[in-house]
């Protein structure tokens, strides 16, 4: 952890603040480094500027669903991973997850090591 | 013609010439004038004159002069059949002429000689003796065959068979209905025995056989024996015995007609009270002060009372916790308001709780004066508890609808508190490794060496910094903080599902239509708060007597509906849609509008929308009850529900509710004790 060479870079997207917040709390010590942005729109300016590792985005948000706004940054950055966290697994079209290259879906709750693994095999590492 | 007049009319006959005459003839009409106290005695010269007052008159007598000679001849002619008696008064009583009077009808001959004046008197007073009598028993003969003939009219034309029997039980003789009713001839009858003219049956049972035998030993009495006979063919009989001759009068009267009449009454009656009796329903009548008069079984039922034991109560003593107006029949006895298929709720002297259906209608007599009323009670309880588990079903179905927006909802605070139990686990573990640390310090402070002191305080601090103990204590708490607040949040979406899953009490309960329709919207917010805006229009409107529950259901149905034509609409745009609800007083009611913006319905569509299982959404989705049952409970509450749409541009669903919505239970404020459970609402 201290010979990283350059830190990964997470970009977490949820419309509900205290899921940013606990996904930060859950990441802190992974030595990532840890965006957030509340909306997809904010989320996508964010990748409009900065190099991103792995999107870690929530399904249902308000104009814009995840697969919706995944899709979209896919265009901008094809080379970031991307996990989907969902409070309503039944809810999201596996076929489309699946062209977006999306392999782990996570369920709201989440349990916090598998979030921490998830996260760790998207990265690669 | 029968009175027996003193007045005594004779008419003297006697040739004009006779008067004044020397000899007896001329005083003739004197002779006679004291026969009576009133004397009328006419004189005449001829016969035409003579004839015409003996018709004109009744006469006892006329005296008639030999000299008036062919004249005379005419009056003996005339009145020898039927006249009163002619005495021939003569001076030659040695004419030939008198004994041609004596064939020719004169009663007697009275010559003129010294005596005349003494024997004429006698002689006339006893002719018209002798006449009166004669006149009298004419009368009477006369009468008798009046009475005969008036009898025997009777006896043909009454339509009963009669016939006569003699002392030996022969028939002597029967009127023509006797002969039309047994086809037999009149002219055969007489002389037979009665048992071989008449039908079989009538002896079958011997009653006919005993009221003739003990009519002919009766000892000529006015007994009139009398019974019935006959089986396919009924008759009355009566036998009455005539006089002495020992002869008998059987009169027969047919009573089939109206023994049938009396039995198809008798199975009617009992076939109206079979069914009265074996209806579902309680039907009562109660007379002007309510006091039961007739009630069935049914209804000892619902009154859960003792068979029979219901008439003569008065029917507001059976529901003492019920007030009369709840019982609706009171308005039908005072007013004549007439209920049908009311619903009110009942209190029983158990003091269970009953829903009943009342239909009441009022009772009058011919002069249209009421005098009580009809009411049928129909115990609703099975088809309000069949209502009520549709309708759980149905909300069971929108909660379903709901459960994916209130999952989401509750998904989100528990994946940050599950996520931060987790983290705050490890922060213990951290705190604890200091703790540990802490402790051994201590034990070196107490009985360490110097430098063994300042070795564990220098690994302290180094893990202090390590785990960023100060990081980690404000972090801790915070965690907990976010996590309290979001076990906050899941507590207030339960409790808004389960108030609106909750059953209604029984009783309406006075509710206020905006707090029924934000809490409704606050849970249906969790679903469509991504899609839509939702603008809340509320007026101050007054408390309605309702179920609560039930139009919870109806406005959640609205709002789903509402939130569904939304998604149809802007689903692929990604538009926000919006929906408004609005709450007002007018016309004597409330009316809570839903209005959105989404899909709208189709023409064909707007008139079925409200009938049960119809939808246009796939399998699944809806129901097809949503509506169906709002305008259900709508009619229930004695309101209305309507819709407008524009295809392609939203639809408006306005709800009207009568503030008397329990009109049929009685005006809204008046049954106070039914509000007492407004508070759970």
């Amino acid at each position: 952890m201290s010979v990283e060479p350059r830190r990964a870079t997470v970009l977490v997207v949820d419309d509900e603040v205290r899921i940013l917040s606990a996904v930060q709390r859950s990441l802190r010590r992974e030595g990532y480094e840890i965006l957030i942005a509340e909306t997809p729109a904010e989320a996508l300016g964010i990748l409009a500027e900065r190099e991103v590792d792995l999107i870690v985005s929530d399904q249902k948000m308000p104009g814009m669903s995840g697969l919706e706004f995944l899709a979209r940054a896919i265009r901008m950055r094809p080379q970031a991973a991307r996990l989907l966290i969902t409070g309503w697994t039944e809810e999201v079209p596996r076929e489309e997850m699946e062209a977006l290259g999306i392999r782990t879906l996570l369920p709201k709750p989440w349990d916090d090591g598998a979030l921490k693994q998830a996260v760790r095999e998207a990265l690669g590492r | 013609m029968s009175q027996s007049a003193p007045l005594v009319r004779i008419i003297v006959a006697q040739p004009r010439h006779r008067l004044g005459s020397p000899g007896p003839l001329g005083g003739t009409a004197r002779v006679l004038e004291h026969l009576g106290r009133e004397m009328d005695i006419a004189i005449v010269h001829d016969a035409e004159t003579c004839l015409a007052r003996a018709a004109g008159a009744p006469t006892d007598l006329v005296v008639l002069d030999a000299g008036l000679e062919a004249e005379g001849d005419r009056i003996l002619e005339a009145l020898r059949a039927s006249g009163p008696p002619v005495v021939v008064v003569t001076d030659r009583p040695e004419d030939e002429r008198i004994h041609a009077a004596f064939r020719n009808g004169a009663a007697d001959c009275v010559a003129a000689g010294q005596d005349y004046a003494r024997v004429l008197p006698i002689v006339a007073l006893e002719q018209i003796r002798r006449w009166r009598e004669t006149v009298e028993r004419g009368q009477v003969e006369q009468r008798l065959r009046d009475l005969e003939r008036l009898g025997d009219a009777i006896v043909e034309a009454i339509p009963a068979p009669i016939a006569v029997l003699s002392a030996e039980g022969r028939v002597v003789s029967a009127n023509p209905e006797f002969a039309r009713a047994f086809g037999v001839s009149l002219d055969a009858v007489a002389g037979k025995p009665l048992e071989h003219l008449v039908p079989e049956e009538l002896y079958e049972s011997g009653v006919l056989r005993l009221l003739i035998a003990s009519a002919a030993r009766a000892g000529g009495g006015n007994g009139v024996d009398r019974g019935t006979v006959g089986r396919t063919r009924r008759f009355d009989v009566r036998v009455r015995r005539l006089g002495e001759g020992g002869g008998l009068l059987v009169v027969l009267w047919d009573v089939t007609e109206r023994d049938q009449l009396a039995k198809r009454l008798a199975d009617l009656t009992r076939y109206n009270e079979n069914v009265i009796q074996n209806l579902n329903s309680a039907l009562i009548v109660v007379d002007r002060a309510g006091a039961i008069t007739f009630a069935n079984q049914a209804a000892e039922g619902v009154f859960a009372a003792e068979p029979g034991t219901l008439r003569g109560q008065l029917l507001w003593d059976w529901f003492p916790g019920t007030s009369p107006e709840k019982l609706l029949v009171a308005r039908t006895l005072t007013e004549g308001v007439r209920h049908r298929n009311a619903e009110t709720v009942i209190t029983r002297r158990d003091g269970s709780l009953l829903p009943i259906g009342v239909s009441c209608a009022p009772l009058t007599d011919a002069a249209g004066e009421r005098i009580g009323a009809v009411a049928i009670f129909e115990d609703l309880s099975e088809l309000k508890e069949l209502q009520r588990a549709v309708l759980q079903n149905e909300k069971m179905a929108s909660i379903g609808q709901l459960a994916a927006g209130v999952a989401h909802e509750i998904n989100n605070p528990m994946g940050f508190i599950h996520a931060n139990l987790c983290q705050m686990t490890e922060y213990l573990t951290d705190v604890r490794r200091v703790w540990d640390e802490v402790v051994r310090l201590q034990e070196s402070i107490a009985g360490g060496s110097l430098g063994e002191i300042r070795r564990q305080s220098l690994g302290l601090s180094q893990l202090v910094r390590q785990l960023d103990v100060e990081y980690l204590v404000g972090d801790f708490a915070k965690a907990l903080r976010e996590s309290q607040e979001g076990s906050e949040r899941i507590r207030h979406i339960v409790q808004d599902l389960r108030s609106f899953s909750r059953h209604d009490p029984g009783e309406r309960t006075l509710a206020d239509l905006n707090e029924c329709l934000d809490s409704t919207a606050s849970i249906a917010w969790a679903m469509m708060k991504h899609s839509v805006v939702l603008r809340k229009e509320y007026r101050d409107v007054p408390r309605v007597r309702c179920y609560p529950m039930q139009l919870k259901q109806v406005f959640m149905n609205l709002l789903v509906n509402a939130y569904q034509a939304i998604q149809e609409r802007f689903a692929q745009s990604g538009e926000i849609g919006e929906i408004r609800l609005q709450t007002a007083e007018r016309h004597g009611g409330v009316t809570v509008t839903v209005t959105d913006n989404g899909i709208g319905i189709r023409p064909e569509h707007v008139n079925r929308i409200f009938d049960p299982f119809f939808t246009t959404k796939e399998v699944g989705i809806g129901t097809g009850l949503g509506l169906s049952t709002s305008f259900s409970i709508v009619q229930r509450h004695g309101g209305t529900l309507k819709v407008e749409s524009k295809p392609g541009e939203g639809s408006s669903f306005e709800l009207f509710l009568p503030l008397a919505a329990g009109d049929e239970t009685g005006p809204a404020d008046g049954g106070t004790s039914a509000a007492g459970g407004a508070g759970r609402a």
